[in-house]
């Protein structure tokens, strides 16, 4: 699977965008929720329904894997919810979870790229997150990553 | 339904001045190159149509096209994904083609997918799921594909009554929504009779693949279309980089025909010929030249282009057999230049030779041209190398085809040369393997002829539509400009036309006769 530099540049922006303007889980404190997956989850499904969604997630959970170690702990739900964050990041580490977040999301916005195109998914990407500014960003800059 | 003229339409109206006027039914474009035509004009609006077929036909495309051709902000689309294609994978691939607008994704048009309502719940809620989403955004177009797997999902858990009560309740609320509708879906042709789905739509487009030797064709017939006229029977379609291309059966007929009140006569570049034929061409007429390998057809057709872009008259040379570059430069061996006017736009060459061609797209691409560059002339080299480059089932057909080809070309007001090689016998003199010389207007006919111990060529116009013509068997040579009549009347022999003459008179004294041909001096 080929993930660019610019979907890791845009996962980071997401991550950050979210933590800045989405409130925290009452359980689980700052940093600790999947916010990002959770806004990109109704788009996808509309399009690919929640078993498409599933099976992409997961997809980019195991290609995300090897990078990130706790991942592998956490459980795809059939709806294509993530369960079991909040349990990992006492373990684990805010900074360690911020990172396999990012990498996650590059992962699946990488899938994206490659089955539908850089276009379409920053249509998406801006359906999901209206006022995020997305304008400097290039899929196309820097080497090109397998992973 | 025939279209009224504007004066017919007025004096209807006259006759029934308190009357209300009737329903117009605004058509919509397809997007579809052809296809408006075959429709009678478009699809009808509010309409609820079909796009049936088997797998590989281009009916997801051709409902795309149709999407992306009429959807805006103001009147958006809805496509429904079932179990088929998902959507995400119809996106990939969709976007391949020319049509495909990403801009229009997300406002102008929006994918759902039905799968998860489809596979977990009855017919009811998927039902109330797309009356929702249409209440919501109140689209002007609504697109299911797949519909057949909504309906063979359900189908086992409803009653043949359920189903034809969901699919009129459907029917009823897009419409009413004024939403025209597609239901896409993989059928047979046997399914039509009973299945409820076909009585109740307004439109049926179906489209096929007609496998034939190792050739595929992909055809698209209106089964039906309520509230106006199409086109009956099968027509070709063709998957491009552009999408779906509709060939209409009755293409180039419904082109305004153009008849110059007084026809000129145009040269054909060699003036004994001209002379032979009652002063050329006369224009608007079609003319064969039929003749074995080696006789100078090609010359002869490249003679008549070239002597009509020196007049200022555009050509087409449609080549079906020589490459253009080596047909460029045999001319250019007779002293024929035909690079430069292809350069300045006055000259097209179309090199046409795959081999699952139908004569509606080659007419096409002909009419197009013609279009373009404003030709006044065609050759068409050869009709053996035409039948050749189409698909086996059209061959069958050729005559026929042919016959609508070239009413639709001198329709247009090309004037055009056709060449066909025959084999030459010793007991006949055949015109062409078809039978076609009821199409054409004029025949020239070439054969070898066996002289003195050379094998030499002679020329005879055999018919000329428009007048009267020589009927001299006349001698010529191929020279470096190109094809030369050189003698008069062919006298001392008989039996000229068997190929195999007899001398009428005393031989004339000759001494070591040079070859009248300068190539076969070497």
């Amino acid at each position: 699977m080929i993930r660019t530099i610019g979907t890791r540049d845009l996962a980071e922006r997401l991550i950050a965008y979210e933590a800045r303007t989405s409130k925290p889980s009452k359980k689980t404190g700052p940093g600790t929720n999947f916010s990002p997956f959770e806004k990109l989850r109704p788009h996808l499904a509309t399009l690919m329904g929640n078993a498409g969604f599933h099976a992409l997630l997961a997809r980019a959970c195991t290609l995300a894997g090897p990078e990130v170690a706790w991942l592998r702990e956490i459980k795809v739900e059939a709806d294509g919810s993530l369960e079991g964050l909040g349990k990992l990041e006492s373990r684990w580490g805010p900074k360690a979870i911020t990172e396999g977040k990012i990498v996650l999301l590059a992962q699946l916005l990488g899938l994206l790229v490659a089955f539908i195109g850089e276009v379409l998914t920053l249509h998406l990407v801006r359906e999901a997150w209206p006022k995020l500014p997305l304008d400097a960003l290039d899929f196309g800059r820097g080497n090109k990553n397998e992973t | 339904m025939k279209r009224k003229s504007g004066a017919a339409s007025r004096k209807a109206e006259k006759k029934n001045p308190g009357q209300p006027a009737k329903v117009t039914i605004r058509k919509l474009p397809t997007g579809v190159r052809g296809l408006d035509d075959i429709l009678g004009g478009g699809i009808p609006e509010f309409s609820f149509n079909i796009i049936a077929g088997t797998p590989g036909c281009g009916k997801t495309t051709l409902a795309h096209q149709i999407v992306f051709a009429n959807a805006t902000v103001k009147k958006p689309a809805l496509y429904f994904t079932v179990l088929g294609e998902p959507a995400m994978k119809m996106l990939r691939y969709q976007q391949q083609y020319s049509f495909f607008d990403a801009s229009k994704l997300g406002a102008a048009i929006r994918f759902i997918n039905l799968a998860d309502v489809v596979l977990e719940q009855d017919l009811n809620t998927v039902f109330e799921e797309i009356t929702k989403q249409v209440t919501a955004i109140g689209p002007a177009f609504v697109v299911v594909d797949s519909f057949r797997t909504v309906v063979r999902r359900m189908a086992a858990g409803a009653s043949e009554v359920e189903m034809q009560s969901f699919i009129q309740r459907l029917a009823q609320f897009l419409t009413s929504w004024q939403a025209t509708t597609f239901l896409v879906g993989e059928y047979v042709q046997e399914e039509v009779r009973d299945n409820p789905v076909f009585t109740i739509a307004d439109g049926l487009l179906w489209l096929s693949q007609v496998p034939e030797r190792n050739s595929v064709v992909r055809k698209l017939q209106i089964m039906k279309l309520r509230g106006q006229a199409s086109v009956p029977g099968l027509h070709t379609i063709r998957i491009s980089d552009g999408g779906l291309q509709a060939f209409s059966r009755t293409l180039g007929f419904v082109r305004k025909m153009s008849s110059p009140s007084r026809r000129r006569r145009l040269s054909t570049g060699i003036p004994e010929l001209d002379k032979m034929m009652g002063g050329g061409i006369r224009e608007g007429d079609s003319l064969l030249v039929a003749g074995p390998s080696g006789t100078g057809k090609s010359a002869l057709a490249s003679q008549f282009i070239a002597e009509g872009i020196r007049k200022g008259e555009p050509g087409i040379l449609a080549l079906f057999e020589e490459r253009p570059r080596g047909y460029t430069d045999r001319a250019d061996s007779f002293g024929l230049n035909l690079k430069t006017p292809q350069e300045k736009g006055s000259l097209e060459i179309l090199y046409l030779r795959p081999l699952d061609l139908s004569v509606d797209e080659t007419m096409q691409e002909i009419l197009d041209a013609i279009d373009r560059i404003g030709a006044k002339r065609l050759a068409i080299d050869s009709l053996v190398g035409f039948e050749m480059a189409l698909a086996p089932g059209f061959r069958a057909d050729f005559r026929e085809s042919l016959y609508r080809m070239i009413v639709a070309l001198t329709g247009a007001g090309v004037t055009i040369v056709s060449t066909v090689e025959v084999e030459d016998t010793f007991t006949a003199l055949p015109f062409s393997h078809y039978a076609i010389s009821f199409l054409t207007d004029d025949i020239i006919r070439m054969r070898y002829v066996e002289i003195d111990g050379q094998l030499r060529k002679i020329i005879v116009v055999i018919k000329m539509r428009g007048g009267n013509h020589s009927k001299d068997i006349r001698e010529y040579i191929i020279t470096d400009k190109g094809l030369v009549v050189i003698l008069p009347r062919v006298t001392q022999y008989d039996g000229l036309i068997t190929g195999i003459p007899t001398r009428a008179g005393p031989r004339p004294p000759q001494k070591d006769e040079p070859a009248p041909e300068p190539k076969a001096k070497k």
